[in-house]
């Protein structure tokens, strides 16, 4: 299905993640995180968000959560108060990550 | 025998074959309260409906939402096709050539059900539903009983149709029994209440079945984003296996970090005694767990290894839940690689679906290397001596869930139950349990399913027995966030449930609810590891 806000205009699926991540860009993570209860990104939202993007351009797939907690000093009581619904559901989607799957 | 369950929202056979809207629908009225602080069906988070936009592309005319997402056919001419398939799908179900792996036991199920509905009230989606007809597991049963008597059986004139109950196949019918397919978590409950043995939960499994080999109509995140996944990639995680590797250089550091001993993680080694094949869920949602087994196989001296194989580091069968040529393949990849390595033993992981698929289901294909099974191992391990355990270090409650694969359709039962009573002096029973236990309301692959507003659905609904169960379980306790409570599942789909029913309520936060495995505990109570090894703030 489609997704729109302001100019934006992209693919997603039933849960609202990225179709083609590869038209994510910096305006688009806004139109996603405003679909999770997020109206800014801060410094620290940003610090996640490309944490992720690195972590997936170079694996393919969204980290282990305790690595990304160790890796960007965020404990995951701090994840959850960045992106309410989550790591996987709520920061993967920003991040313009597919839908993990399996028992991540 | 009498039974006092009776269908508040009745359905007959024949509404399933006519064309509505929906057929059936579950008020939040419906469901009972669960125990406080969830009591309040106000402040519950509430049932998403099913998006207009689904709606209009997909098949959805069964319930208040969708597993499947059944493609609308074009016109009447695909619809009979799609109907032509599923009646030669029909047949070769009951035929002893396309369906030998079950075929006895889902013939016995046809022929000799007495329709006494003995069983209907050990259903815990039948109960959560506020008994709700559509999910009566026999009227899903009923459904396919009356198609084979018609289509496979036929013959008898009209004394045998009027026996037998009639009921007319269209694409309605076809398209919403693939759905009803999905609505059993195959926890095979109500076969065991059944006084000839009954097998609901085979029916739904054989009728996935034939929707899915003979119309290549799956769950997806069974099949393409499963076992095809697993196949071609290595895991159903989507982890490749550069990924899992780095995976567990990562766990090996962190486990030295917090317990004092430095663990190493060994890959591929020929010849090693023991072949662990863990479901690989456990690496990236849960890596304290088989952080723990690396560690233990290590100090107790034990010569063991992982595959990097494809599927070699994912023991996921997700075959099981609906296709028995993929569960075959998957389960043939397994035993052949450790035949490679020559390994004594295949070591199981914590998971119930794991343990039934490679450790029994997987026996009629050949003759495979032994395999044992985590519960088993764990016993052995606690009570060899060779650990040094103080169990006062697990000085919390806990409860233990029973995985339906491993009590109801193994028998193993007692082995966890005695590591716990021995490692965990806050020890309680859940109620029923052992081969009585409640599914988590996962089951058959659901954990990993949210798509639409399925979550929603398979909490409220499929799960509320086992919240139910749980906080009960934790009733004498001070019930706040301040006194943290243990929920010891040892099988990752239902850790995945379990972790999605208390983030919906939020367990955690208002209940002290936690949840893991059983070896993490074992490692908790070593004294030889420094400081506590479960840790609330990281869980």
């Amino acid at each position: 299905m489609i997704f729109e806000w302001e100019d934006i205009k992209i693919e997603v699926d039933e849960d609202g993640f990225m179709q083609e991540p590869d038209q994510w860009n910096e305006r688009v993570a806004l139109a996603l995180a405003s679909t999770e209860g997020v109206s800014e990104l801060t410094d620290e939202h940003w610090k996640l968000v490309n944490y992720l993007r690195e972590y997936y351009q170079k694996f393919g797939i969204a980290p282990m959560i305790r690595k990304l907690c160790k890796e960007t000093g965020f404990p995951l009581k701090k994840v959850y108060e960045l992106f309410p619904s989550g790591p996987a559901k709520g920061a993967c989607k920003v991040a313009g990550l597919a839908k993990p799957t399996g028992c991540v | 025998m009498a039974v006092a369950v009776k269908s508040k929202k009745k359905l007959s056979i024949r509404d399933f074959s006519k064309p509505s809207e929906q057929l059936a629908h579950v008020d939040p009225e419906d469901l009972y309260p669960l125990p406080p602080p969830y009591d309040k069906v106000e402040e519950q988070p509430g049932f998403k409906r099913l998006s207009e936009e689904a709606k209009r592309k997909y098949e959805a005319t069964l319930d208040d939402t969708m597993v499947v997402n059944i493609p609308k056919p074009k016109d009447k001419e695909e619809e009979d096709k799609l109907v032509r398939q599923f009646v030669s799908g029909l047949e070769k179900l009951f035929s002893p050539e396309n369906n030998w792996t079950f075929l006895q036991p889902l013939t016995l199920s046809m022929e000799h059900c007495a329709r006494c509905q003995t069983c209907i009230k050990d259903c815990p989606i039948y109960e959560a539903s506020g008994y709700n007809d559509i999910y009566r597991p026999t009227y899903r049963s009923e459904i396919l009983r009356r198609l084979y008597f018609k289509y496979v059986k036929g013959g008898g004139g009209w004394w045998k149709k009027f026996n037998n109950g009639d009921i007319e196949l269209n694409w309605t019918l076809v398209s919403r029994l693939l759905e009803l397919s999905y609505r059993c978590t195959l926890c095979r409950r109500c076969a065991q209440s059944c006084p000839i043995g009954v097998d609901n939960g085979q029916i739904s499994h054989d009728l996935r079945k034939l929707f899915s080999c003979e119309m290549e109509l799956a769950a997806k995140d069974l099949h393409e984003k499963g076992t095809i996944q697993q196949l071609t990639v290595g895991s159903s995680t989507g982890m490749n296996a550069l990924v899992v590797k780095d995976n567990c250089e990562f766990i090996d550091e962190d486990m030295e970090e917090r317990t004092g001993i430095k663990v190493e993680t060994v890959w591929d080694k020929e010849g090693a005694d023991v072949l662990l094949i863990h479901n690989a869920g456990e690496f990236l949602a849960w890596p304290d767990n088989p952080g723990a087994f690396a560690l233990i196989l290590q100090e107790m001296g034990i010569s063991w290894t992982l595959s990097s194989e494809i599927a070699g580091y994912d023991g996921v069968n997700y075959g099981l839940f609906y296709d028995d040529v993929q569960l075959a393949r998957i389960a043939m990849r397994h035993y052949e690689i450790a035949e490679k390595l020559k390994v004594k033993k295949i070591l199981m992981g914590e998971c119930g679906h794991l343990t039934k698929a490679m450790g029994v289901v997987g026996d009629r294909l050949t003759q495979a290397t032994p395999r044992e099974n985590a519960m088993a191992f764990l016993d052995g391990v606690v009570f060899s001596g060779k650990l040094k355990l103080d169990p006062s270090r697990n000085d919390f409650p806990v409860t233990l869930h029973d995985p339906c694969n491993m009590v109801r359709s193994m028998g193993i039962v007692e082995p966890q139950r005695r590591v716990l009573r021995h490692i965990a002096p806050k020890f309680r029973e859940m109620h029923p349990h052992g081969v009585r236990n409640y599914c988590c309301g996962g089951g058959s692959g659901w954990a990993i399913m949210s798509q639409n507003n399925f979550l929603d659905w398979r909490i409220q609904v499929s799960g509320r027995k086992k919240f139910e169960q749980i906080l009960n379980a934790f009733a004498d306790e001070d019930p706040g966030a301040e006194t943290p409570k243990y929920v010891c599942a040892p099988c990752s789909n239902c850790k995945g449930q379990i972790r999605d029913l208390f983030d919906y309520y939020g367990a955690k936060e208002k209940s002290g609810l936690y949840y893991g495995g059983l070896i993490e505990l074992v490692v908790n109570a070593m004294v030889d590891i420094k400081g506590r090894f479960i840790d609330w703030e990281i869980m």
